[in-house]
């Protein structure tokens, strides 16, 4: 039946316009002349069938050379070409791709050797057939039991040398079917009953079939003509071309299973699709060998191609759809599996290019057996991720739900939120390796390391982090305090709303009221530039009350995040400009003032992190820095706090104490001054207690996170620069660390966002 | 499917300017496989144009072409059907079916492709194929100033010829065809 169909269409799609006319005369030689412009003529289909014609022979010139004994001979050419053809004048939607002859040509190829085969078999037969002694009185022609099986392998062996690969690899599937070809081959019919199934007459029928439902999925997920379709998939939710989606369920899927080799190559701004579009069209085929590509196909094809029907997933977070069944999974799954394959090397290079020629060019003395297995492995948890995969994941188009920070932060936009679950994970680790590492500071130093609060102190933190930022930058309290009232006077033309005043008071009490505040204070205090022998009694006071706050995520991220803000509006006030930037601030830029801002901590009897922080840059550099840390900060409480006027009020003191910081040279005094202007304009405001004081705490989780990142920076004095290079660079521990406080920086803004 | 183009008499720049449009737009590049000209282009960048339509291109040399290195009849062979070009101004009297038809035996062609009289003509006879493609530009002539644009496009397919003749009348393209079959199969 397939058989009479493929004939028809041949017939009808191929057939030369001529001989067409010479059945039915063409009524209107106006529309069907050579010439004609008009697309529906005849001959404008002739020519377009012309032009495809063209563009298949092109790449069938260049159909597996290696093996042109048989690709390249005019005969298998033309059955390449027609069925091409066929198919894509068939569907007009797809074209002709690039690709779809190295899908057709293994196909072809193994029909071919299955009809070799079974020639050969036969051949087998009649050469053998003498010699065996016939003691059955049945008809010449049964076989069934005049084979000779032993003889067979090594027949075969011998005299089809040049495809003994093919055999050897599939011998073992062909030992039964010898049997099936042997059985089956019955005394009827010209080529017996597998003359039906098997049949040279039909090979070219056969191989249409055979591409057309590998192409169109047969109502299964797998349908390789998507992967050459440009348009969305019809059940996508995503403006993107099915590819792209396959691409992005690829990385997905290896950020599941290798989630650091992921990171390093979205890092490197590989993209998926630039490799992931080669392996996926041709299934691999330009990756392996025929002979191994078609135990691949085997194990591939295997696979149920059923699509996966996820209930009550009509929405926006629909899965990956071409490779939404166990097939596709298998192949997901296996192209993972190629990828870890070159994870030394992956990781080893520094450089997209050479990270891709590496993917692009995969090394041929490779463990297919090996390579399979894992990817079998794999298919389960491909799957679910295949199942899960968000449509975050794409670029650009729904990076924007998590963009916010994650954005500023991670260079590549593709799968931020893989990314951020993934450190959701092993977040605890972190905290837990940050954690020992200012434990082991706190002990040294017999001091308060680190003050982090609980969640709902957050927003009593906030006003404990601006008193933090002025204890900070000075180098002892008592002078701080000097510069404080000394700068209600020089800071005018700034907008303050904060209650500066309040604040300078409130620094003075909140130290005595609460305990928390206490340890905020006293752990800035800590941290305070050397030379402020007055704080360390403050800081062992807030040391064992700032411990049990250690728990939580959320506020260190917070402060982590605050930090990262004022270091972003550090930059901007270079411009003196009281301008609420969006809280993106790039990580890159935070580390740079911090590092500078920490060289105060001389007093600190820091761990090893931190030892090379004290010795930095100078004073006035960093006091700057600090202020516009502050600035940022400020600037960052301020967007924080746009809905409430209680909110505004405190970022208005932030700000106001960062621009009162960037008047001066001494930074410790401008944002005393800072505080002060606002604090003076703020006076009618009612400023929030909590939300002051968890802000504050917020500021001092992500000071604490800065100093971890400056501490890794530190140890690499030459990688001053972006922290792109400094992510690159620092291996290990630091590293480790590094991420770590990132991450909490990001939580921190993500909170903080939300506030 | 061969496609040939044959077309002469055009006259640029003295009696006509250029193509008319409509024809321009159906010369696409890469449809067509062979040019055939029967003269009186006049001019170097009529050859240049005619070369973007097709590089397989085949002049005859007519009285007015002021490139005078063109051959006066040239035959060439397509297919099965031997074809032949000359301008036509040699013959005598001018468009006589029996005189082209002794150019014909003289060139030893089935098709016989010649101009000058600005006016399209198919003849058909024992031996072969008489065309004339007229003028592509509609430029007048000695004997006629009322000339249509038209040319002439040859599908030559196996032993079978079919001519379409594209003449702009009234600013229409109109299209005929013509089918020509050859009896015997040519010995080369």
């Amino acid at each position: 039946m397939n058989f009479c169909r493929y004939a028809a269409l041949r017939r009808q799609l191929l057939i030369d316009p001529q001989v067409l006319k010479n059945g039915s005369c063409s009524p209107d030689v106006v529309m069907d002349n050579p010439l004609s412009q008009n697309p529906d003529s005849m001959w404008g289909r002739f020519f377009r069938n012309a032009e495809l014609e063209r563009m298949v022979d092109q790449d069938l010139t260049r159909l597996y050379p290696e093996h042109g004994s048989y690709f390249q001979t005019p005969g298998c050419q033309g059955m390449l070409r027609r069925i091409l053809l066929l198919w894509c004048l068939r569907h007009p939607v797809y074209g002709y791709r690039q690709g779809m002859h190295e899908l057709l040509a293994p196909l072809l190829y193994v029909l071919h050797i299955d009809l070799e085969l079974l020639s050969e078999v036969r051949k087998v037969y009649e050469d053998h057939f003498t010699d065996i002694i016939d003691g059955f009185s049945f008809h010449e022609n049964d076989w069934t039991h005049k084979f000779d099986f032993k003889k067979l392998p090594e027949y075969m062996e011998d005299c089809n040398g040049s495809e003994s690969p093919v055999k050897i690899n599939s011998l073992g599937e062909l030992e039964p079917k010898i049997q099936t070809i042997v059985l089956l081959s019955d005394a009827y019919g010209t080529e017996g009953e597998l003359g039906v199934v098997l049949s040279e007459k039909f090979l070219e029928h056969d191989a249409h079939c055979m591409f057309d439902a590998l192409m169109n999925g047969t109502g299964g997920a797998v349908a390789m003509a998507e992967f050459f379709s440009p348009s969305p998939f019809g059940g996508s939710h995503t403006m993107f071309p099915p590819i792209i989606e396959s691409s992005a369920a690829l990385y997905h899927l290896l950020s599941i299973i290798d989630s650091s080799l992921h990171s390093h190559l979205v890092e490197l701004g590989v993209e998926p699709q630039y490799f992931a579009l080669r392996w996926l069209r041709v299934l691999f085929g330009r990756e392996f060998a025929l002979e191994d590509l078609l135990v691949i196909w085997d194990e591939i094809f295997a696979y149920e191609n059923t699509k996966f029907n996820k209930p009550g997933t009509n929405d926006a977070e629909s899965n990956v759809g071409v490779l939404n069944s166990s097939r596709g999974a298998l192949i997901a799954a296996f192209a993972v599996s190629m990828i870890l394959q070159l994870r030394s090397s992956l990781l080893a290079t520094e450089n997209a290019t050479s990270c891709l020629q590496r993917l692009l060019n995969f090394p041929v003395d490779v463990d297919l057996l090996k390579l399979l297995a894992k990817a079998k492995s794999l298919q389960a948890l491909a799957v679910e991720a295949i199942n899960s995969t968000p449509l975050l994941i794409l670029p650009r188009l729904h990076g924007r739900r998590n963009a916010g920070f994650t954005k500023a932060h991670i260079p590549s936009l593709d799968l931020t939120s893989p990314r951020t679950t993934l450190n959701m994970a092993h977040e605890s680790y972190w905290e837990e390796r940050w954690r020992v590492l200012h434990m082991e500071e706190e002990r040294k130093q017999g001091s308060a390391a680190s003050a982090e609060k609980q969640v709902p102190n957050r927003k009593k933190g906030w006003s404990e982090r601006v008193r933090l930022r002025l204890s900070r930058t000075k180098c002892d309290p008592f002078r701080s305090k000097a510069t404080f009232r000394k700068k209600n006077e020089t800071d005018e033309g700034r907008k303050n709303i904060g209650g500066d005043v309040d604040f300078g008071h409130k620094i003075p009490a909140e130290v005595e009221e609460q305990d928390v505040k206490d340890t905020n204070f006293s752990t800035s205090e800590t941290r305070c530039s050397s030379g402020c022998p007055g704080n360390e009694e403050n800081s062992s006071n807030i040391s064992d009350l700032s411990t049990p706050v250690r728990g939580t995520n959320d506020y260190v991220n917070m402060s982590g995040r605050s930090s990262v803000a004022s270091n972003f509006s550090a930059e901007e006030n270079d411009t003196d400009s009281v301008n609420f930037e969006p809280l993106q601030a790039n990580p890159e830029s935070s580390p740079l003032p911090v590092s500078e801002l920490d060289p105060d901590d001389d007093t600190l009897n820091s761990t090893q992190n931190y030892h090379s922080v004290i010795k930095q840059a100078a004073g006035i550099k960093e006091r700057k820095l600090l202020s516009d840390k502050f600035q940022l900060f400020w600037k960052f409480g301020r967007n924080i706090n746009e809905g409430t006027s209680d909110r505004a009020a405190v970022s208005e003191d932030a700000i106001a104490c960062d621009s009162g910081s960037d008047c001066n040279n001494v930074a410790g005094s401008s944002i005393v001054n800072g505080c002060n202007s606002t604090s003076g304009i703020s006076k009618a405001e009612i400023i929030d207690q909590n939300l002051i004081f968890s802000l504050s705490d917020l500021g001092q989780s992500m000071l604490e996170n800065i100093q971890v990142i400056e501490s890794v920076f530190q140890q690499d004095p030459d990688q001053m620069g972006s922290l792109e290079n400094c992510k690159n660079a620092i291996v290990g521990e630091g590293h480790i660390t590094a991420m770590a406080a990132l991450e909490e920086l990001r939580k921190i803004s993500n909170l903080l966002s939300e506030m | 499917m061969v496609l040939v183009l044959a077309l002469g008499d055009l006259h640029v720049p003295h009696r006509a300017a250029d193509l008319p449009p409509k024809f321009k737009s159906m010369l696409v590049p890469g449809k067509i496989q062979h040019v055939i000209c029967t003269g009186n282009l006049c001019v170097k960048e009529v050859h240049d144009y005619l070369k973007t339509v097709c590089p397989d291109l085949h002049i005859a040399l007519g009285e007015y072409d002021e490139e005078t290195r063109y051959p006066e009849t040239k035959t060439l062979t397509i297919g099965q059907f031997k074809l032949g070009v000359g301008h036509g101004h040699q013959v005598i009297p001018w468009g006589d079916l029996d005189s082209l038809a002794m150019l014909q035996r003289q060139l030893d062609v089935d098709i016989l492709v010649t101009g000058h009289t600005h006016q399209f003509t198919a003849y058909k006879h024992e031996a072969g194929v008489v065309i004339n493609p007229g003028s592509a530009t509609g430029s007048y002539s000695s004997i006629n100033y009322d000339v249509n644009p038209s040319f002439v496009l040859m599908d030559i397919d196996g032993l079978r010829v079919v001519v379409y003749v594209y003449e702009l009348i009234d600013g229409e393209v109109k299209v005929d065809k013509i089918d020509f079959k050859k009896t015997t199969a040519s010995s080369t």
